[in-house]
C-alpha cells in the first residue's frame, strides 16, 4: 500500500449533463495517481444522476461516492459546497489531492472548498503532475525541508509568457482547478469496474439561503465549441457583428465544424460569451483552426494553441498570431474568406 | 438614507501589460518598472455598485490591498464616484497567496462593519485565479453570486443571473452577499465611467480626500498576522519558465492577387499530414 491518500476529482455536471472537463481531470487523475501508487476516486452530486457513476468508472474512476438528493437538482455553491465537504471529512484521511475544473461551476465551489480545509488552491492548470520539491526559504522554518511526491499545479501566469509551477505540500489536500481541454482525457473503457458508494448528507438551513430559480442552458453553441474538430473564430478585425456571417459562411464548409470568437468581439457585443475561445473563455483543441482578424494576443493564444492546425487570416502582417500558426495568409479577410471556402471546396471532389 | 446600502468593492493594483513601459522584450513584466492600473475587471465591479448606490442610495467602500503605492487606485475610485477608500497595507502581507490574501480582504470587510454586497472583480489579470472572492464569501460564511451578469434589488434580497457554462442561473438571495460581476455585465455604453469629470473637478481639491482614503494595517483590522504573507500562504511558486515560442514555422502566403495565394495554401493543407481535408463538406 502507498504511503499516501487517494486522488479526488469532483466530477462537473449540470442538470445530469456531465461535463467533457470531468474526462479529462480522470485520465489526469489517473496518471497522477498511478505515479504515487494511490487510486482515483471521483465524487458526483447532484439529483437522478444514477447513470453517471458507472460513466465515471469507465473514464478512470476506482471508486466513486454518490450523493443523489432532490436538494441537488440545480447547481447552487452552499448545497454543492456542503455535500463535497462532508463526503471529504467522511473519509478515513484528508485525500492526497482534489482536482475540479476550472469551469464557471468549478471556480465557484472549489475556492470554498479550499478555504474551509484551509488548503492551498491552484486555479487554472493546463498540466499537471508530481514531483519533489527542496523548500529553502528561511522566511518560516515550519516549512523548511525536502518534500516527495507533491503535486506540481503548472499553470500559464498571464501576460507574461511564461509557466509557473505552483506547490503546497505542507498541507492536504493539495488542490488546483484544470482548464477544460487541457488534459488528455482517459481512453473510455466500458468493461473497467470500480466501486460506487452512495453517501446521504445532511443539509442545513443556512444552505438555502442562496436559492436557485431556474438553470437555463443553450447546450448546443457550447457543446459544439468544445467537441468541433473545426474552428472558425473571428476577431476585432470583423468590424461588426454582420462580420460573424463570414465566419458562419466560413464554417459551414466544414463537417463537426463550430464559430468561435476573441474577446475583443464578445465584448463589443457582437457575439455571445459562449463562443469566447481563450484565457477567460474556452479552451479548445480542434483539428484545424481557422483564426480570421485576431491578432493572438497571449490569452487568446493559450485557448487555442493546442489545435492540431492553426489557419489565420490578418491583414497585418506583423500580427502575433503569425508567430504560432502554422499556414497565414495575409490580406482581407472579407476577400480571404470566401475564396478559402471555395478553394476547399474545389480540393475535394464531391 | 436610512435604507441605504453598504457596499464594498475590492479593487487591486495590477501591472498594465499594455502599455511598454516594464514590459521587457521578451514579454515578461518588470513588476517595479511597469505602470500600474486598476485591474480593469475590477472598475465593472466598481461599475455596478455605483449603479447600484445610484438607483438605491447607499455607501461605495472600496478596499484594496497591496504596498503604498496602491494608493492610487483609490483616488482613481473615488473620482469614478465611491465615497471612501481604505487601503490595507502592512509589510507583513507581502507573499500572501489568494488564501492567504482572501482571510486579509476578509478582515478589512469586517472592520467596515455591517457590509451588506462586497463586490469583487472577476479576476485579476496578474494574479488571475477568480478565487479571492468565493474564499472570502466562504470566510464570511455567507452566499456568492460568481461570475454575476445581471441584478436587481428589491429591499435586502438580491436577484441575478449568473453566466454557467452553456447557459444562465437565475438566483434569488437576501444580503449579506458577494458578488463577483463578469465582464459582460457592464453594457459597453456604460463601461466609460460618465461622471468621471464632474468628479475629478471636485477631487482636484486635495484636503477633500482626507477624510475619505484611509491606510489601516493588520492591527486595526484585527487580523492574526501568522495567517498571512508567506506563513500564512499555503501555496508556493516554485519555478517558472517561458511558453515554448513554435515562432518562425509558420507559412505565410502573401501577394497581390489572393485568389492564387489562397490556392497555393490549400493545396499545401491538402498535402499536410495533420490530415483536414476530412472535414470539408
Ligand atoms: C485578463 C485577460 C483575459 C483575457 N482573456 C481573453 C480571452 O479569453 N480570449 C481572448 O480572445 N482575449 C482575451 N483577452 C484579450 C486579449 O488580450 C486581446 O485584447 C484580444 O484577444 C484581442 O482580440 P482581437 O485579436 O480580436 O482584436 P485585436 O487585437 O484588435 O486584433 C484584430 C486583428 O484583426 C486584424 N484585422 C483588422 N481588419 C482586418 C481585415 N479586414 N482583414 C483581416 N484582418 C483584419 C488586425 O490586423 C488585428 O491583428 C484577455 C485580456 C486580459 C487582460
Ligand atoms: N490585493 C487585492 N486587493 C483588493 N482586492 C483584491 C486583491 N486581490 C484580489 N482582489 C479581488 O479579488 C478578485 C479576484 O482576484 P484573483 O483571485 O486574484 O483573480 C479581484 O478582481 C479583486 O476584486
Amino acid at each position: 500500500m502507498s504511503q499516501y491518500t487517494n486522488i479526488i476529482v469532483i466530477a462537473d455536471q449540470i442538470q445530469g449533463d456531465l461535463r467533457p472537463v470531468t474526462m479529462e481531470l480522470l485520465g489526469a487523475a489517473s496518471e497522477l495517481a498511478e505515479k504515487l501508487g494511490v487510486k482515483t476516486h471521483a465524487i458526483v452530486m447532484g439529483s437522478q444522476i444514477s447513470h453517471i457513476p458507472e460513466v465515471l468508472i469507465h473514464n478512470g474512476a476506482d471508486e466513486v461516492y454518490v450523493v443523489d438528493q432532490p436538494e441537488l437538482k440545480e447547481y447552487s455553491t452552499l448545497t454543492y459546497r456542503r455535500a463535497a465537504i462532508t463526503v471529504i471529512e467522511s473519509l478515513p484521511k484528508p485525500p492526497h489531492i482534489i482536482l475540479c475544473g476550472a469551469t464557471t461551476l468549478g471556480r465557484d465551489l472549489a475556492p470554498r472548498i479550499a478555504a474551509y480545509f484551509e488548503t492551498g488552491l491552484t486555479a487554472d492548470c493546463t498540466e499537471l503532475d508530481i514531483g519533489d520539491y527542496v523548500h529553502k526559504g528561511k522566511a518560516d522554518p515550519n516549512k523548511t525541508g525536502t518534500f516527495n511526491n507533491c503535486l506540481y499545479a503548472i499553470r500559464p501566469s498571464f501576460g507574461e509568457s511564461l509557466k509557473a509551477r505552483i506547490l503546497g505540500p505542507w498541507k492536504n489536500p493539495q488542490m488546483a482547478t484544470a482548464r477544460t481541454g487541457a488534459m488528455i482525457p482517459f481512453k473510455t473503457d466500458t468493461t473497467r469496474t470500480g466501486k460506487i458508494t452512495p453517501m446521504t448528507v445532511k443539509f442545513e438551513d443556512s444552505d438555502f439561503r442562496l436559492k436557485v430559480i431556474e438553470t437555463v442552458r443553450e447546450v448546443s453553441s457550447d457543446l459544439d465549441l468544445l467537441k468541433a474538430k473545426v474552428i472558425v473564430s473571428g476577431g476585432f478585425g470583423l468590424g461588426g457583428p454582420e462580420g460573424f456571417e463570414v465566419v458562419r459562411d466560413l464554417a459551414s464548409a466544414f463537417s463537426e465544424s463550430a464559430v468561435g470568437s476573441s474577446r475583443k468581439a464578445v465584448d463589443s457585443g457582437w457575439i455571445p460569451y459562449s463562443h469566447q475561445v481563450g484565457q477567460t473563455g474556452k479552451t479548445v483543441r480542434p483539428r484545424l483552426y481557422i483564426a480570421l482578424g485576431i491578432s493572438g494576443a497571449i490569452q487568446h493564444r493559450v485557448g487555442m494553441s493546442n489545435s492540431a492546425m492553426i489557419l489565420a487570416v490578418n491583414k497585418d502582417e506583423s500580427a502575433p498570431i503569425f508567430q504560432f500558426a502554422h499556414y497565414g495568409i495575409v490580406g482581407d479577410l472579407f476577400e480571404i474568406a470566401p475564396l478559402l471556402k471555395e478553394q476547399f471546396k474545389q480540393a475535394v471532389p464531391a | 438614507m436610512s435604507d441605504g446600502l453598504r457596499m464594498a468593492v475590492l479593487i487591486k493594483q495590477v501591472p498594465d501589460t499594455s502599455s511598454a513601459t516594464g514590459v521587457n522584450p521578451d514579454g515578461t513584466v518588470d513588476r517595479a518598472r511597469a505602470k500600474k492600473m486598476i485591474n480593469p475587471f475590477d472598475k465593472f465591479a466598481l461599475q455596478k455598485a455605483i449603479e447600484v448606490r445610484n438607483a438605491r442610495g447607499g455607501e461605495i467602500f472600496v478596499i484594496s490591498m497591496g504596498p503604498p503605492p496602491a494608493i492610487a487606485v483609490l483616488h482613481e475610485a473615488l473620482e469614478y464616484g465611491a465615497d471612501k477608500g481604505y487601503l490595507l497595507g502592512d509589510r507583513r502581507l507581502a507573499a500572501s497567496d489568494t488564501l492567504a490574501t482572501a482571510y486579509a480582504l476578509y478582515k478589512a470587510v469586517l472592520y467596515l462593519k455591517d457590509i451588506d454586497i462586497i463586490f469583487t472583480g472577476l479576476q485579476t489579470t496578474d494574479g488571475d485565479t477568480a478565487q479571492t472572492g468565493p474564499q472570502i464569501a466562504e470566510r464570511m460564511g455567507v452566499p456568492q453570486i460568481s461570475y454575476c451578469e445581471t441584478m436587481e434589488i428589491e429591499g435586502k434580497t438580491v436577484k441575478a443571473t449568473r453566466i454557467i457554462d452553456g447557459g444562465v442561473q437565475r438566483l434569488e438571495v437576501e444580503m449579506p452577499v458577494l458578488i463577483t460581476v463578469a465582464n459582460s455585465a457592464v453594457k459597453l455604453e456604460h463601461k466609460r465611467f460618465a461622471n468621471v469629470y464632474k468628479t475629478k473637478q471636485a477631487l482636484r481639491d486635495k484636503d477633500a480626500l482626507a477624510d475619505k482614503i484611509f491606510t489601516v494595517d493588520l492591527d486595526e483590522v484585527e487580523a492574526d498576522a501568522t495567517r498571512v504573507g508567506l506563513v500564512g500562504s499555503p501555496t508556493v511558486v516554485g519555478k517558472t519558465w517561458k511558453i515554448g515560442e513554435k515562432g518562425g514555422s509558420c507559412k505565410v502566403f502573401k501577394g497581390a492577387a489572393p485568389k492564387h495565394e489562397v490556392e497555393l495554401l490549400v493545396d499545401e493543407i491538402s498535402k499536410d499530414e495533420r490530415g483536414v481535408m476530412e472535414f470539408v463538406l
